[in-house]
């Protein structure tokens, strides 16, 4: 019997790739990967879908969720539309205008019960009552962003013309503010306003948060989405996907849980000292938890149809969207 | 050439549009991801009376920077020339700093000098500035020895009529060398006005992007294109000119 002098080494290879493929197979052949694309990048806004990634949530649920950040040039909603995500995150302004122009997104739980969207301002300097006070004021908002249809939203509602006020155009950088060129900035209240209101306590300035929700504008932020046909053709993945998330969301938010949800948030964001996220933590419950008693997630239908008229009177969408068609607003999965 | 540039241009354009048509329709995508050709119209019909005037505004700074940035590289390029070790010193100061990318450097000029125009104009120009530097320094370094060999012989020599023989006998990779950088200079523009300016296309690319408004974006890249096709047929035009007078004379 003659033995062909590379035969051992190609049975080996065999072997080994069969050995390989088998043990992928073996590993995967349950779960489902699905792709869920973040709004912004890792920071304390997505603590619960990492933590519903790292206490195996989602394996346990069947899946296997590859958790992507988000950012300024990333939009989960086109995303969606071409397969390359399963699931997303975005705000209500986001999904109207993707639905306006035909895209079919629908909206599986609100995560933001009230926007972290406020303007901070020195009461020292230009003290704030009402929004009667912006009169002749400086007031910095991103053209183009969401907190320039809050804005106008505010000024409509309060019947204040726009010549009454000075608009700034702001970036990232705050010398504006800190310089008192602008009176009112900007600012998330669960991210930055932590660091900025550390910043002007140092300097020994008092601040204050003017909080459009408190003044009666309710415009959904971040908000998790799926295209129609994901949850048509595949409930399923859809209902355990979303069982998955909302429950790492719940021990995210759990102060029992706060160092895991520290220390997870320190291992991506490294940026951040942990003092800083521990707080920051602290006000994005405030921003999430929904009333004691209802499940976590809970889509508020009366918040969705005012963006929805306030982004119409602004002419940002057309009237008259089908806002109800386009929210699963079914009971979400309790703890 | 006008017409050739611009009809060249408008292929371009049409082949990147029918190719997104193309993923679009091929795809059964919305509006919201590519839009269709009624949603570019209609867009077209809102806003590219106010995008050509942004696009205007952007092509006035890009043309003052870039002007700017001539000047200057001229101006060290000849002092450059002057030892060896201060040509080597520009050049590598030159690569260096030309190294940085502009959006790190940028928010350092907005800082110190706000987000007016003096920051657009610095940002085109340094953009721009250093390939010229580096192609000034070049032409103005090397010695053309069949003609400079008679004035050094004859004693005549001066170091403007040194720069005038070397300019007058590379006028055509000058000529190059500015059209070239000229591009530079409005895409060093628009980058200044998209990360903090408040005026000119890229800050209204910056808007349409917040909005995720793709028909916006087209029609401000169509503009752009057909304008900045516009400004390079001019300074050609203006190399040509110069030329032809340079060889009659």
């Amino acid at each position: 019997m003659s033995v062909h002098p590379g035969s051992n080494l190609k049975h080996a290879a065999a072997i080994f790739l069969m050995a390989g493929f088998l043990f992928a197979c073996g590993t995967n052949e349950k779960l489902e990967e699905v792709n869920y694309r973040l709004k912004w990048l890792y920071n304390v806004s997505t603590v619960g879908d990492l933590y519903a990634d790292a206490r195996g949530h989602f394996e346990r649920n069947g899946l296997k969720v590859h958790v992507k950040p988000g950012g300024p040039e990333r939009d989960a909603l086109k995303e969606l539309e071409l397969g390359h995500a399963q699931f997303g995150v975005a705000s209500a302004d986001q999904v109207f205008r993707a639905v306006a122009k035909g895209a079919p997104i629908v909206v599986l739980a609100q995560l933001f019960q009230v926007n972290p969207l406020n303007w901070i301002y020195r009461p020292g300097r230009t003290p704030f009552s009402s929004p009667d006070d912006w009169k002749g004021r400086t007031i910095g908002v991103t053209f183009g962003g969401n907190d320039e249809t809050i804005l106008r939203a505010l000024l409509a509602r309060y019947r204040i013309a726009e010549a009454e006020v000075d608009l700034f155009s702001v970036r990232y950088d705050y010398t504006p503010f800190y310089e008192g060129r602008v009176a009112f900035w900007p600012i998330y209240l669960n991210a930055q306003a932590v660091i900025i209101g550390d910043k002007l306590s140092r300097a020994g300035e008092s601040f204050g948060f003017v909080s459009p929700d408190r003044l009666g504008v309710k415009f959904v932020a971040n908000s998790v989405v799926a295209t129609r046909q994901m949850v048509e053709r595949h409930p399923e993945t859809v209902k355990r996907f979303l069982a998955a998330l909302l429950q790492g969301w719940r021990e995210a938010l759990d102060p029992q849980n706060e160092e895991q949800a520290v220390r997870l948030l320190a291992q991506v964001d490294r940026e951040t000292p942990e003092a800083v996220v521990r707080r920051q933590l602290a006000v994005t419950r405030e921003l999430m938890l929904p009333a004691a008693g209802v499940a976590f997630g809970k889509i508020d239908l009366d918040a969705w149809r005012q963006t929805a008229e306030i982004m119409a009177a602004q002419r940002l969408i057309p009237a008259g969207l089908p806002v109800e068609a386009m929210l699963v607003t079914g009971p979400k999965p309790m703890p | 050439m006008l017409l050739r540039r611009i009809y060249q241009f408008l292929m371009i354009y049409a082949l990147g549009i029918a190719l997104l048509l193309a993923l679009k329709y091929g795809l059964g995508l919305s509006d919201y991801v590519v839009p269709g050709p009624g949603e570019i119209g209609r867009t077209a019909a809102v806003y590219a009376g106010p995008y050509l005037l942004a696009v205007l505004n952007t092509l006035a700074v890009a043309i003052l920077g870039h002007l700017l940035a001539i000047g200057l590289a001229t101006a060290v390029a000849i002092l450059g020339r002057l030892t060896a070790w201060v040509g080597s010193f520009i050049r590598t100061a030159a690569y260096n700093i030309q190294a940085y990318p502009i959006v790190a450097v940028a928010p350092i000029i907005f800082i110190l000098l706000g987000d007016g125009l003096a920051s657009r104009l610095l940002i085109a120009a340094m953009i721009c500035y250093f390939p010229l530097l580096l192609s000034f320094i070049g032409i103005f370094s090397e010695p053309v020895s069949e003609i400079e060999h008679f004035y050094e012989s004859t004693r005549r020599t001066t170091w403007r009529l040194q720069i005038k023989i070397r300019a007058f006998e590379n006028v055509h990779k000058i000529s190059t060398v500015v059209v070239g950088s000229a591009t530079m200079a409005v895409v060093g523009t628009i980058v200044a006005e998209f990360i903090a300016a408040t005026a000119g296309i890229g800050y209204s690319i910056r808007i349409a992007l917040y909005q995720s408004d793709l028909a916006k974006i087209l029609v401000a890249l169509f503009l752009i294109g057909v304008v900045t096709s516009l400004y390079l047929v001019s300074l050609e035009g203006l190399g040509n000119a110069l030329q032809a007078r340079l060889r009659r004379s």
